[in-house]
């Protein structure tokens, strides 16, 4: 308690850190929202070619649907939240604080399990507002096409997506307790995040390199396939991925783990 | 006198470079230690070393008889190299993050070591808009913080105006005699030399010597005299030790004994029975500036 407190005491008057989650809060509902939006002007229009679109895309902002869909569509905005991540460590380095922090009391882990528990709940903040998204979302979308779908059939998502979370967060933080800088840190993390990783997705899946499965990010990425009319465009494909996602949930808890200990046993050793 | 604080063989390299070889010294309770050495000398590293920032390559260091540890450190007041705090917050916040971490005071201790270093009034202003000595007054609050029985202060008055300086000067001094131990590293020879009991010299890395400063300090006896004829007085002393200097400047001769063999009354009846009136005789203690540079070779 004493470790988040502490953390508490560092962050709640810190505007950046808050410019940052008002940042999350409101472009996780809002990219949802007008995924939403273009699927029910969809909806709307009476040509042909709509209603076909329609048609293969069932009702993905239904409950229980739209827990995948959403998970899948909120996971691509990760590196909002993990700005707050590398400003978290960067910040320790620049201000030195880092020393700080153990010539005043704490020992090395406490000082890595402070920051373990800045990135769960970072990680829980966001699954929260994924949470409710989906269900304002799902509630107000109306009723499934099929009555007899329990609502919190997928609901399992929470769990894949906050692990897929903690897991993403987990590197930004690792690449920032690396760097030091946070401007560097950031650059590098959205370099791969965005273009250099999907780059190597992109040219494993066509020259059909399984190995690209295992790439830090796609190793969680793989937790949450793509939403369910992706199954009715290329079914074995899909139901290939969907039976993955028990091995990749194990990859991703080994991946995390070891981060983790790999950043406790570099602070433990490595001069401050 | 119980140690608060052993050194056993400290040894630090940067890479190739040795930064410490071998240190070993004792800090005893109650002490105002002075640890004083050159730009690079190693003193910094050193008080990292046993605040556990920095990790020796051999050797080990015990503090109160026992190996390093977190809970130790919550009871010494700190301040290494530079004044670290989270920049946007304030003055009042940054020592809570103290307290918290540490276990230090109360809420009315935060108000009472602002007011004792002068920054009460701007104790909600943010750490980023500080002055540089405001920064380190704050530094100096946060080790002061819940009255700890051992600081560590890493050049104390660095960045401080000279009203500063005394201020600190005296607060060490307060803290001295009220039975607190303090280990200080400082350049400033001048506030090792009024405020240190002990002292240790570094010099890249190495340890020169160690022990009370008094011990450090009287290394020869000095002995400063003057007569209406300096040249008469000199040439006479000349027969009884070579080591005769004339001061112009001073208007004063100065001969040197080994340590604690000068005898002031044989040298004042030597010369009155040569028929020279002395009218100024003292034995003068080598100043620790002076001392400095000897041992240092500068």
């Amino acid at each position: 308690m004493n470790l988040l407190r502490t953390e508490w005491l560092k962050i709640k008057k810190y505007i950046a850190f808050w410019l940052v989650i008002i940042t999350t809060a409101l472009s996780y509902p809002g990219v949802s929202w007008i995924f939403r939006q273009g699927y029910k002007n969809l909806g709307q229009r009476k040509d042909g070619g709509a209603q076909v679109l329609k048609m293969l895309l069932g009702d993905p902002f239904s409950l229980p649907e739209a827990w995948h869909t959403l998970a899948y569509s909120s996971s691509l905005f990760v590196f909002i939240p993990a700005v707050v991540i590398i400003m978290f460590i960067s910040n320790e380095y620049s201000y030195k604080t880092h020393r700080q922090n153990i010539i005043d009391g704490w020992s090395r882990d406490q000082f890595m399990l402070a920051k373990m528990l800045n990135v769960m709940v970072v990680s829980l903040m966001v699954t929260l507002l994924y949470t409710l998204v989906t269900l304002i979302i799902g509630l107000t979308n109306g009723p499934n096409a099929n009555p007899n779908l329990n609502k919190w059939s997928q609901s399992y998502y929470i769990g894949l997506f906050a692990l897929q979370t903690f897991s993403q967060l987990s590197i930004a933080f690792f690449i920032g307790f690396l760097v030091k800088k946070a401007f560097l840190s950031l650059g590098i993390f959205l370099f791969y995040f965005l273009i250099l990783e999907n780059v190597l997705v992109g040219l494993g899946t066509y020259y059909k390199i399984s190995g690209y499965k295992y790439l830090p990010i796609e190793i969680s990425d793989r937790m949450i396939p793509p939403p369910a009319f992706w199954g009715r465009i290329d079914k074995d494909n899909y139901l290939k991925e969907l039976s993955e996602i028990n091995s990749h949930v194990i990859y991703t808890i080994i991946l995390t783990a070891f981060i983790w200990l790999l950043c406790f046993g570099i602070n433990k050793k490595r001069d401050l | 006198m119980d140690s608060v604080l052993s050194l056993n063989n400290i040894t630090k390299f940067y890479g190739k470079i040795r930064a410490l070889n071998d240190v070993s010294f004792e800090v005893p309770q109650g002490s105002v230690f002075g640890i004083l050495g050159p730009n690079g000398s190693g003193k910094t590293t050193l008080l990292s070393i046993i605040l556990d920032v920095l990790k020796a390559n051999n050797g080990n260091y015990l503090w109160f008889g026992h190996p390093g540890s977190p809970s130790q450190r919550k009871k010494i007041g700190s301040l290494l190299e530079t004044p670290n705090f989270y920049h946007y917050l304030s003055g009042i916040n940054n020592l809570k993050i103290t307290q918290s971490i540490s276990g230090r005071g109360t809420a009315k201790d935060i108000d009472d070591v602002l007011k004792k270093v002068r920054l009460f009034e701007r104790r909600k202003s943010r750490f980023s808009s500080f002055s540089l000595g405001m920064k380190q007054r704050l530094a100096i609050a946060a080790a002061l913080l819940g009255d700890p029985e051992v600081l560590v202060l890493d050049e104390p008055t660095n960045g401080l105006d000279p009203v500063g300086i005394a201020e600190i000067r005296q607060l060490i001094i307060e803290l001295r005699n009220s039975g607190h131990t303090i280990v200080m590293a400082s350049h400033l020879l001048d506030e090792v030399e009024k405020v240190c009991t002990h002292a240790a010299i570094l010099r890249t890395g190495e340890l020169l010597t160690t022990g009370e400063v008094e011990e450090i300090l009287i290394d020869d006896d000095v002995v400063e005299l003057s007569a209406p004829d300096l040249n008469a007085v000199a040439n006479l002393l000349q027969q009884l030790n070579e080591n005769v200097v004339i001061d112009n400047k001073l208007n004063v001769v100065h001969i040197t004994f080994p340590k604690g063999t000068a005898r002031l009354d044989e040298i004042n009846s030597f010369c009155f029975r040569n028929g020279i009136t002395l009218n100024h005789l003292v034995l003068r203690k080598k100043r620790l500036e002076a001392r400095f540079f000897e041992l240092t070779n500068n």
